[in-house]
């Protein structure tokens, strides 16, 4: 099932519609389909390691040891094209939007743990944008 | 890149994208010939194009970017401390990039971090093998991700308990085989 958000059938008036369907059924499909609730996604592109996104994974995993959830996923994916903002996370919560956080270090990636992967809660002041990497 | 360790999650990023299933990394020291080594070995689809093309910083085969930077910064910091990276292709059928260097070399970047190294690559792709072998004259330690994996019992099976129990071994066997920083 989409989101809330997801444009009902009787509204759908364009290709991007459909494509934002699409897209959000995947996601959803995806995070549900291996028992996960929530996908942390930290950017390592040469960019992002150069930046200091290891420190991040190794905050990530060990929040996620003393947290016991087991239906948060954390994994890596390339870079996003924001170099400049690196090191980069994107935060997707089962039925939410993506959030992409930027300019991370171990604190800021603690307390987005805490309140976004775990809370619920985006943390906005660190967020560099709402959606899924092109 | 601050250190080797850094280098090398950059290559092990480019092999886990590449489709690669198993990743084998080696890293030795041969302190009577003043040698490290290092290589990174898949059994991915290797390489599209000729080696030396490989390290031209602006050649790079993902779409929408202008340069590729890893395995050229991994090269000129193999050259930086009098040796050399060679690409070409590996047993496992991908891709093997090796580079030594002189390993008390004034200008050798420190070895850095390699369990948080390996610990990253397992965590975020527990469907691919990493297999470490570390060795410092003679002496050698080894660790499969996948062979832990299979020993532990679910869900302590989890991606991020492999990653943090392959991390934990990799540092007492640095530790152990005094490996040089």
């Amino acid at each position: 099932m989409a989101s809330s958000e997801t444009p009902k059938a009787g509204k759908i008036s364009s290709l991007k519609d459909l494509q934002a369907i699409k897209e959000r059924v995947l996601t959803d499909t995806a995070l549900r389909a291996d028992g996960y609730k929530v996908c942390i996604t930290v950017h390592m592109g040469t960019c992002g390691i150069a930046a200091g996104a290891r420190e991040i994974m190794n905050t990530l995993m060990d929040e996620l040891a003393a947290s016991g959830r087991r239906d948060i996923r954390i994994t890596t994916s390339g870079c996003i094209g924001v170099c400049v903002h690196e090191p980069v996370m994107t935060v997707e919560r089962l039925n939410s939007e993506p959030v992409i956080y930027a300019k991370l270090d171990a604190n800021k990636a603690r307390l987005i743990f805490r309140e976004d992967a775990l809370g619920g809660k985006t943390v906005s002041q660190l967020a560099l944008g709402v959606g899924k990497e092109s | 890149m601050r250190d080797l360790s850094l280098h090398l999650l950059d290559l092990i990023e480019n092999s886990t994208r590449a489709g690669a299933s198993v990743v084998a990394i080696s890293i030795a020291q041969e302190r009577a010939r003043d040698l490290m080594t290092l290589s990174i070995e898949d059994d991915g689809p290797g390489l599209s194009a000729p080696p030396e093309k490989a390290t031209d910083p602006f050649y790079t085969t993902k779409p929408n970017k202008r340069v590729g930077l890893g395995l050229s910064l991994f090269a000129a910091t193999a050259e930086r401390a009098g040796g050399r990276m060679e690409v070409g292709t590996s047993p496992l059928g991908g891709l093997a990039v090796r580079a030594t260097m002189q390993l008390g070399h004034i200008d050798r970047a420190p070895l850095g971090d390699i369990a948080s190294t390996l610990a990253t690559a397992i965590c975020s792709n527990p469907g691919v093998d990493f297999r470490v072998s570390i060795s410092v004259d003679g002496k050698s330690f080894d660790v499969s991700s996948a062979a832990t994996a299979a020993r532990r019992i679910p869900p302590d099976d989890a991606a991020f308990l492999v990653a943090r129990q392959v991390a934990t071994e990799i540092r007492n066997a640095m530790a152990a085989l005094k490996l040089i920083e």
